[in-house]
């Protein structure tokens, strides 16, 4: 069978209209990317598209204690369960509400996949001069076996106003599962935004990830990618600046052990003048995983006064580890400044001998240093429980009982 | 080209020739073309004409069956019209420019341009092709340098004389670098390549000059399908220029040329290169295509280092690469790429480390200008094996206008933990303080800007043969005159 055959199978039985026919028929025609396609050079779904999944999700409930287990513990939560919004906070000034359709034009078939089959999502719309106070949680529960999800969210933030989000997708189905998870962010003038995706499922899990921001002038917006879990990740991140004065900070930390994978695919595209990016990834390869790192800059001609920065740095830790890094510039502006750096190597045998001259074991002093190493990304997260959480995997992963959070 | 006019352009090509190449290597030179196009016949007279042994034809044959199954790249970030492959002419004679009077008769532009140069009047005239018996002197010193090669052993003639006189190393390496089915470009070269250079060192030999030196003397002619064959056996120590400062003008618009650089144990090889091909007139029009595939291989010990100086061509596809498979083998790669007025170039290196202890250095400078496009391309790969690697890239764009654009794509895969690698690339343009700041001194905008962005490929021209790095420097000034504004 395999995956495209299970899609087709599902979509005869769905009453799907003209044009999303029309979108699913094209995705079809071109089938999941390959790694002939340069955007998926180093990435490849051959085992995804390979196995077989549940497109048809249970309708099972869930108990409070086991959201709360996986909870950061923030006070306003978006619970989905199995494709469902089972739980929504009252905040003043936001409306949350479950999936609304919208278009994008988007070229990629895999977001034009989630376009034409998703029924599933959350809409949050935040009105005009609203500073929401506290971060807003949304937990992604699923309990169908080998399902196969997609969730087409959509944010939209008003002029002068400020959001915190965190993202959680968790599988408790104890089977692989597929996610196609795909977010519309519009950030209007003035407005601060912050995303958070916390990437920590089990061991069986398949995230296909899209975030598409477009920023209006004088608006902020950061998203951090916190990649602990998983067996292959996939997350494109693509920024598009509309008007003067925006800034748009990405920030990642992929920590992988075992068999994981991970690509992190960005897109700044700088459309319009005065504006700045920042983009710092950071990779930490443990046993047998692979990580990639895809970062592209534009420039476009009228763009002067650009200031992008990019940086992506990776530790291989051990022999079987994996990096394919792929930093890319394009630029048609002569007044900028556009930078990137990106190193591969490993920790510091010095630093190390120093540690354990004064008594510290191998495994901690090693951790201390990939603790500093990782540090840039995660002590910037603005949200405690969010960095204690980072704090306290990182441990884990690394096998260590530290505490890091001084 | 009416047919008369070709029979006397013939006749004066051999005219041409039989003077001047007395001395020189080029040996059976044919007056005749073939008609256009490509063919299992075309592949077969131009090996028959070149009275090839049957090895040589099989090979040919070979990659032209490889060739009929491949497609044209379109990966490289640059837009040109495809040339028609069956409206190229495959074989001809060298092509010789006509043989002037004196200087006076030179073109007065190119005569600026030697002058802006600074090339000096004797070779002034031998570039310019101005009649032979002036130039007796520098033939005369050409020869000596041919009696101390040989004294060596050192072996430096055309590759269809290498067919001839030592199939056996021709048999033994061509293609062992880049294979027939490399990429498109490198298997129609190797089906109808026309002549090139081979160049074989001897054990433990030190090339006694740069080879450099001995091209400034006895310039060889660049054909449309070139192809260099480089081997530096155990030991042995070379330097090799190909190209030159001075503009080249040639009719032919598509350039497929193959470099295969064989660095055996413990040797070292410089490839330098300048190029400085017709670029197209300012809107873009004619110029030349040029598509090189140049690689090296690097045995134990060995050294590869390419240099190149790159400010001419309409098109260039470029990526100078080094195979570091043997254990503490270095690669380096030193470029400066100058696109002006609509110029493309997609260029850069890979790196593709192999043995224990390799290491690489790359540094790249691109310039663009006007409404041209400046592409870097470059692969960095560690493979599992190659434990305690290390590279170091820097790859720095100039922009000049606010109409060009550039680009940097840089690859890297890591599969070994105890390698180290390091990327940098900026983007920056020249700033209005430190022009001013040199305006105030009393220097002028143009030459201010000369001053900067000298100072910004040094470390480049620093690796270029003496003389031709005083040569590279002006001609950054000549490919960027006039682009700002």
């Amino acid at each position: 069978m395999g995956l495209i055959d299970n899609l087709e199978k599902y979509a005869q039985h769905q009453n799907l209209s003209k044009d999303k026919r029309v979108m699913f028929d094209s995705f079809i025609k071109k089938g999941f990317p390959t790694t002939s396609d340069e955007e998926w050079k180093y990435t490849s779904l051959k085992k995804v598209v390979k196995s077989d999944y549940n497109l048809l999700l249970e309708h099972t409930e869930i108990e409070n204690s086991v959201i709360n287990k996986y909870s950061l513990g923030v006070e306003d939560k978006i619970v989905f369960v199995d494709g469902n919004l089972v739980y929504s906070p009252e905040i003043k000034g936001v409306h949350i509400s479950g999936f609304s359709d919208f278009d994008c034009r988007n070229n990629d078939v895999i977001s034009k996949l989630n376009s034409a089959l998703a029924k599933s999502g959350f809409t949050i719309v935040v009105e005009k001069n609203t500073v929401v106070e506290n971060p807003i949680e949304i937990l992604f529960f699923n309990l169908t076996k080998n399902s196969f999800s997609q969730y087409r969210n959509r944010i939209t933030v008003g002029e002068n106003s400020e959001i915190k989000i965190i993202e959680n997708i968790q599988d408790l189905s104890k089977s692989s599962t597929l996610v196609n998870h795909f977010t519309h962010v519009s950030c209007n003038k003035n407005t601060k935004v912050e995303y958070n995706k916390i990437q920590n499922n089990c061991k069986d899990s398949t995230l296909i990830d899209c975030m598409n921001i477009f920023q209006k002038q004088d608006s902020v917006c950061e998203v951090n990618t916190l990649i602990f879990g998983g067996d292959f990740t996939r997350n494109n991140l693509n920024f598009e600046q509309n008007g003067t004065n925006c800034e748009s900070n990405m920030n990642g930390i992929s920590l992988l052990d075992g068999n994981q994978f991970a690509d992190n695919h960005t897109f700044v595209d700088h459309k319009t003048a005065h504006c700045r990016s920042n983009e710092m990834y950071k990779g930490i390869y443990l046993g047998k995983s692979k990580g990639v790192f895809n970062g592209k800059i534009m420039v476009r001609q009228d763009a002067q006064k650009i200031d992008a920065f990019q940086s992506n740095n990776n530790l291989l830790l051990s022999d079987n580890s994996t990096i394919d890094s792929k930093p890319q510039l394009e630029i048609y502006a002569d007044d900028v400044k556009c930078s990137h750096g990106c190193t591969i190597g490993q920790l510091d045998n010095e630093a190390l001998f120093y540690m354990r001259s004064r008594g510290v074991g191998i495994s901690e002093a090693k951790a201390v240093l990939t603790y500093a190493f990782a540090s840039e990304v995660i002590e910037n997260l603005s949200i405690p429980e969010l960095k204690n959480l980072s704090q306290r995997l990182l441990a884990h992963k690394l096998g260590v009982d530290l505490d890091f959070s001084l | 080209m009416s047919d008369i006019k070709k029979q006397s352009e013939d006749e004066l090509l051999e005219e041409v020739t039989s003077s001047e190449y007395k001395y020189g290597f080029t040996t059976d030179i044919e007056s005749d073309t073939i008609p256009k196009g490509l063919s299992e016949e075309v592949v077969r007279t131009i090996s028959a004409k070149k009275n090839e042994p049957e090895w040589m034809l099989e090979y040919r044959l070979n990659a032209y069956k490889a060739w009929l199954e491949m497609e044209e790249p379109n990966w490289a970030n640059v837009s040109y019209k495809k040339p028609n492959y069956q409206d190229v002419i495959y074989y001809s004679a060298p092509k010789q420019k006509p043989v002037l009077d004196s200087l006076d008769d030179l073109d007065p532009e190119m005569k600026r341009t030697f002058d802006k140069l600074g090339i000096s009047l004797e070779e002034q005239k031998r570039l310019a092709n101005v009649a032979v018996d002036i130039v007796m002197d520098s033939v005369s010193v050409a020869t000596s340098f041919k009696e101390t090669l040989a004294e060596k052993g050192i072996i430096f003639c055309s590759i269809s004389e290498a067919i001839q006189e030592h199939p056996e190393l021709v048999k033994k390496y061509l293609g062992t670098v880049v294979p027939v089915r490399d990429n498109f470009f490198s298997a129609l070269n190797s089906a109808v390549f026309s002549d090139g250079s081979f160049c074989y060192i001897p054990k433990g030999v030190q090339c006694p000059m740069e080879l450099s030196t001995y091209f400034r003397i006895n310039e060889a002619g660049t054909g449309q399908f070139e192809r260099t064959l480089l081997i530096a056996d155990e030991g042995s120590q070379v330097s090799y220029l190909e190209g030159c400062t001075a503009p080249m003008r040639d009719e032919n618009q598509l350039h497929a040329a193959v470099v295969e650089l064989i660095a055996l144990d413990s040797a070292d090889i410089k490839y330098s290169t300048v190029q400085n091909w017709y670029p197209g007139d300012k809107d873009g029009n004619g110029g030349v295509f040029n598509f090189v595939t140049k690689r090296g291989i690097c045995h134990k010990n060995a050294k590869i280092s390419w240099t190149q100086v790159e400010t001419g061509s309409a098109v260039t596809w470029k990526y100078p690469s080094c195979i570091l498979k043997g254990d503490n083998s270095i690669g380096e790669f030193f470029s400066v790429a100058v696109t002006n007025n609509k110029q493309q170039a997609d260029t850069g290196t890979k790196m593709v480390h192999l043995g224990k202890n390799t290491k690489s250095t790359i540094i790249a400078k691109g310039i663009s200008a006007g409404y041209s496009d400046g592409n870097y391309r470059g692969l960095v790969r560690i493979a599992k094996g190659a434990t305690n690697s290390r590279n170091f890239s820097q790859c720095d764009s100039l922009l000049m206008g606010d109409k060009c654009g550039s680009h940097t794509f840089p690859y890297i895969e890591v599969k070994n933990n105890s390698s180290q690698v390091e990327h940098e690339a900026t983007t920056s343009k020249i700033g209005e303080d430190q022009i001013f700041y040199c305006n105030q001194r009393g220097i002028g905008t143009e030459e201010a800007i000369a001053l900067i962005v000298n100072g910004y490929c040094k470390d480049v021209l620093n690796q270029l043969p003496m003389e031709f790095a005083v040569e590279a420097q002006k001609l950054l000034e000549i490919s960027l005159e006039g682009s700002v504004g």
